[in-house]
């Protein structure tokens, strides 16, 4: 889905609809009216239902005023963060080598580019991680709980890269190719210097967008009982015996940090001047 | 532990999983669509109240990690009084996450139709419902039918989620690490979920885009 049809959203919106008269503005406003009452009535209802339960005492709330807290839930955030840009930037290379193997017009490593962009993009990475927790063990190799995690969460995200970065050199004209070699460069030195920076450019607000998936991969960390964010939740919810208000917490600062970086995409998106170029291989994650 | 040996243990419970796995990426999914143009027609509904709805529930569960979402459906939610058993907390957990990106395709399906054409439409006279019925779902929904066959692919992916609750049976990631805790299934005990995976995927993309051809709106 292009990001960058925000505006063109809301005209698209307001355009199914012709410009209301004094009688349909009137039924709309009363539209709006019960509308914003059944809004109302659903937060009351939840409310209530957090309150009637004892769920808003304070016991389970007071312990966010306190900065050890926040310091505890920011290191798992660290960690969240580390384990995402380690595997993204893993990721991003695998996918680079992948898609350049299938392009590269070599068929045999076509061919297996090919299957291993596949095969990575048809797996959930939950089997991807047992696979490195479970399987990787029984062969003797002891891997660190940091790389048990960003091992399989970078190599899921790099067959959808792969084909991210494929649609990108699809995208390039072909003109930029065929003047490269007609000034005598080496195919695979034209593709390196010409085609694949221009493809880049072309995708990058998929590339950060993409980099949601990988934070939402991370958080199962507690498979292989990494500290990131949900993890050290699970912590404090041992320590405060408040279940609900952490789990809640929690979602809400993943929310955040994956709406800023989706809105990252929009302003990159923008900013290249490039529609988003990708197979709409969103995967939600 | 060789293929043959695997598969005489084990395989009635491959089989059990790939169709647990099948089945609940069916119900998903159709429940996906129903929700997702559900929530479309808030999005795009006169009605501000209602779009701001529409844009909150997708804004919040395209962005929650379905690890993080499915805690709160299995644990949290029962301490609020609601209690809901494991396969269906699976499947409203999946629903909800994928319905937002499902109303996202069916927001940039009727993006890609253009104003020019409603506008062209109503000064034919047509109402407000022909213009819908005619002119703006049959166009909306070819042109989502690559996003959504992508859709359908990660509704199955995020089935894996199920893993993480008790099922009976278990689905093709849960049977993976119920093997690996009876005996040392090795790489095969892996291999045989990914394959169920892989090949439902390819199937599905295969058969999505055939009718993305035969569908498509050329431009």
């Amino acid at each position: 889905m292009s990001v960058n049809t925000r505006s063109a959203q809301l005209s698209m919106r307001d355009a199914l609809y012709e410009e209301p008269g004094p009688k349909t503005r009137r039924r709309i406003r009363i539209g709006t009216g019960i509308a914003a009452l059944l809004l109302a009535a659903l937060l009351a209802l939840v409310v209530y239902q957090f309150w009637a339960t004892g769920q808003l005492d304070p016991q389970y709330w007071l312990f966010f005023t306190q900065p050890t807290t926040w310091g505890f839930l920011f290191s798992g955030f660290l960690g969240t963060l580390s384990v995402s840009l380690s595997a993204a930037a893993i990721a991003l290379v695998l996918a680079l080598l992948l898609m350049l193997g299938r392009i590269s017009g070599i068929r045999p490593l076509a061919v297996v580019c090919r299957i291993l962009t596949d095969f990575f993009r048809g797996v959930p990475s939950l089997l991807l991680i047992y696979f490195f927790f479970l399987v990787v063990p029984q062969y003797g190799i002891k891997l660190p709980a940091f790389w048990m995690l960003t091992a399989p969460v970078a190599l899921a995200a790099s067959g959808v890269l792969a084909e991210v970065l494929r649609a990108g050199v699809n995208a390039v004209p072909r003109g930029q190719m065929e003047a490269a070699l007609s000034i005598g460069m080496r195919p695979f030195r034209a593709r390196m210097l010409i085609v694949v920076p221009q493809a880049i450019r072309f995708v990058i607000p998929s590339l950060i967008s993409q980099l949601v998936v990988v934070v939402k991969d991370t958080t199962l960390a507690y498979v292989v009982s990494y500290p990131d964010l949900l993890q050290n939740a699970r912590v404090l919810i041992t320590n405060y015996d408040a279940l609900v208000s952490t789990y809640f917490v929690a979602a809400i600062i993943y929310i955040l940090l994956n709406y800023a970086i989706n809105q990252l995409a929009v302003l990159a998106s923008k900013k290249t001047g490039s529609t988003r170029v990708d197979r709409m291989t969103q995967n939600p994650t | 532990m060789g293929f043959t040996e695997l598969w005489s243990t084990y395989g009635q419970n491959y089989i059990d999983a790939l169709l647990t796995t099948w089945g609940m990426t069916l119900v998903c999914f159709a429940l996906v669509m129903v929700i997702a143009v559900f929530v479309t027609v808030l999005r795009v509904s006169p009605f501000k109240p209602l779009r701001w709805l529409g844009d909150l529930y997708v804004q919040i569960f395209r962005n929650i990690p379905g690890v993080s979402l499915l805690i709160i459906v299995v644990y949290a939610l029962p301490y609020l009084n609601v209690v809901v058993d494991y396969l269906p907390s699976v499947i409203v957990t999946v629903v909800l996450v994928a319905s937002a990106f499902g109303s996202e395709n069916f927001m940039s399906g009727i993006n890609t139709i253009g104003v020019g054409q409603i506008e062209a439409a109503r000064s034919l006279g047509m109402s407000f419902g022909k213009i819908l019925r005619r002119i703006v779902i049959p166009q909306a929904l070819r042109s989502t039918v690559l996003p959504m066959t992508n859709l359908f692919i990660a509704v199955m992916l995020t089935t894996a989620l199920g893993s993480q609750v008790p099922l009976d049976p278990p689905e093709l990631t849960g049977v993976v690490s119920y093997i690996n805790t009876r005996s040392t299934g090795g790489i095969l005990a892996f291999a045989v979920s990914a394959l169920g995976y892989v090949l439902t995927a390819l199937a599905i993309g295969f058969a999505g885009s055939r009718l993305d051809r035969k569908v498509r709106v050329l431009r």
